[in-house]
């Protein structure tokens, strides 16, 4: 536990085959958030699976800035956040008007908004 | 791309990948749900162990990176397979958690408290309000049954392809990509920083009783201090006599934290970042004001519906209490 910690501090940077293994995680996740938004049809559910793309987005940047030994990534990150909040804020706003019109949060109850 | 992981490994696990996915979505009636997160875990254990042994001994990413990868993973998957939005929402949380402690591993400590507070601790819940407050009682005979909406997903075959294709793309450019990625500067110290707080190291100098009361950091012109971090020197100043020393032995307490850097790196280097941020967040709460307030005009049908909907909801327990 010491090592696993004590290699976080140490102002080494990361090999790359270490930025690999986070960069994978972070395209799966990625991934993971857009097969969601694509599939579901829960209004809900579908801006979380955003959320998780912001977060995968969010860990790459951070890798990238250990690796790189520098705070830029993490100075990104908080921009990020910020963006994840203002979304979240406004995409929950319109999801209750939705459902106060339609009675459901299906994604397909709006179809009509296809052009 | 060959030294990280070998291609066909990656373009195995992604087809893999798709697979689970597309069986592992939410639809009537399906068997298939619990085989289908067993291949997708298969196919994300095969890219990580195959990534594992391309690394050499002794610089791996360290058994936590794992535990973490595989809990924000496995979380993720059952964010978008649990057919119950509130499930959904409690398992992004775990999400969120288990990345923070990978962004502890990378020595962002302050990102990852931040993250827990923000994300877990704000937005997260505000989603749970609103699942909570949007989604309708079951009625009637459907008691048990779920909402149409979350127990069927849309074309899932369709969106793991696409999907995991993309990612088989995206993956492919990065690991082939890595090699050509600006090395960082190998003389890089992490207490330069500390050249710019010369308060902070007159405090803990004080506090260490290595400096007395009237004497100081010496600053420079543009009020930073006279510190040399790459040559482990502090220049100390009397205030008093007017008379300088020089500390050449760098105590070894003396570094600059991850929030030092991070504060510095923020406010000098992106000082827009927190006015832009500012006002982005400002748009928002008014957004969500105005569009929250809107006042929605419901046909006569339709407020008869609901109110029938609402008198069945709450009359039910109060049938079911006097019955006992």
């Amino acid at each position: 536990m010491i090592d696993a910690l004590s290699l976080a501090a140490s102002p080494f940077a990361l090999p790359d085959s270490v930025l690999a293994h986070y960069l994978l995680v972070s395209a799966v996740m990625f991934t993971l958030g857009l097969v969601g938004f694509l599939t579901r049809k829960n209004l809900i559910i579908m801006f979380l699976c955003t959320e998780m793309m912001f977060q995968a987005a969010g860990l790459a940047l951070i890798a990238f800035g250990r690796y790189h030994l520098g705070e830029d990534g993490q100075t990104f990150v908080i921009f990020v956040l910020c963006v994840a909040a203002a979304e979240a804020a406004m995409a929950l706003a319109l999801v209750v008007l939705l459902f106060r019109r339609r009675e459901t949060l299906s994604a397909e109850a709006w179809k009509e908004l296809n052009g | 791309m060959e030294e990280i992981i070998s291609p066909i490994v990656l373009y195995t696990v992604c087809a893999l990948g798709a697979a689970g996915m597309a069986l592992a979505l939410p639809r009537r009636g399906s068997k298939l749900v619990p085989l289908g997160i067993t291949l997708l875990s298969a196919a994300l254990a095969m890219a990580l162990v195959s990534l594992g042994l391309r690394v050499d001994r002794g610089h791996g990413p360290g058994v936590f990176f794992y535990i973490f990868a595989l809990i924000a993973l496995g979380a993720s998957v059952r964010v978008i397979t649990h057919p119950r939005p509130v499930y959904s929402a409690l398992y992004f949380i775990l999400t969120i958690i288990a990345s923070c402690g990978m962004y502890v591993l990378l020595g962002a400590e302050f990102m990852a408290f931040a993250l827990v507070i923000i994300y877990a601790g704000a937005i997260l819940i505000t989603y749970l309000f609103v699942i909570m407050l949007a989604t309708q009682a079951p009625t009637g005979q459907d008691a048990g049954m779920l909402d149409e909406t979350d127990a069927v997903a849309r074309e899932p075959v369709v969106g793991a392809v696409v999907g995991f294709v993309l990612m088989a793309i995206i993956s492919a450019m990065l690991f082939g990509g890595i090699r050509d990625a600006r090395q960082p500067d190998p003389a890089f110290t992490p207490d330069e920083v500390l050249a710019h707080l010369p308060g902070k190291v007159d405090r803990i100098l004080r506090e260490r009783d290595l400096i007395s009361a009237d004497e100081r950091v010496a600053r420079t012109g543009d009020g930073g201090g006279l510190i040399d971090a790459a040559a482990g020197t502090i220049t100390i100043e009397n205030t008093d006599l007017g008379t300088t020393r020089v500390i050449d032995e760098w105590p070894e307490y003396l570094s600059a934290t991850n929030l030092d850097r991070l504060g510095w790196n923020l406010l000098h280097d992106h000082p827009m970042t927190i006015e832009i941020a500012g006002v982005i967040l400002l748009m928002a709460m008014l957004g969500a004001t105005v569009l929250a307030r809107k006042h929605v005009e419901l046909e006569e049908s339709l407020k008869a519906e609901q109110a029938r909907k609402l008198g069945e909801t709450t009359l039910r327990p109060q049938h079911a209490g006097g019955a006992s």
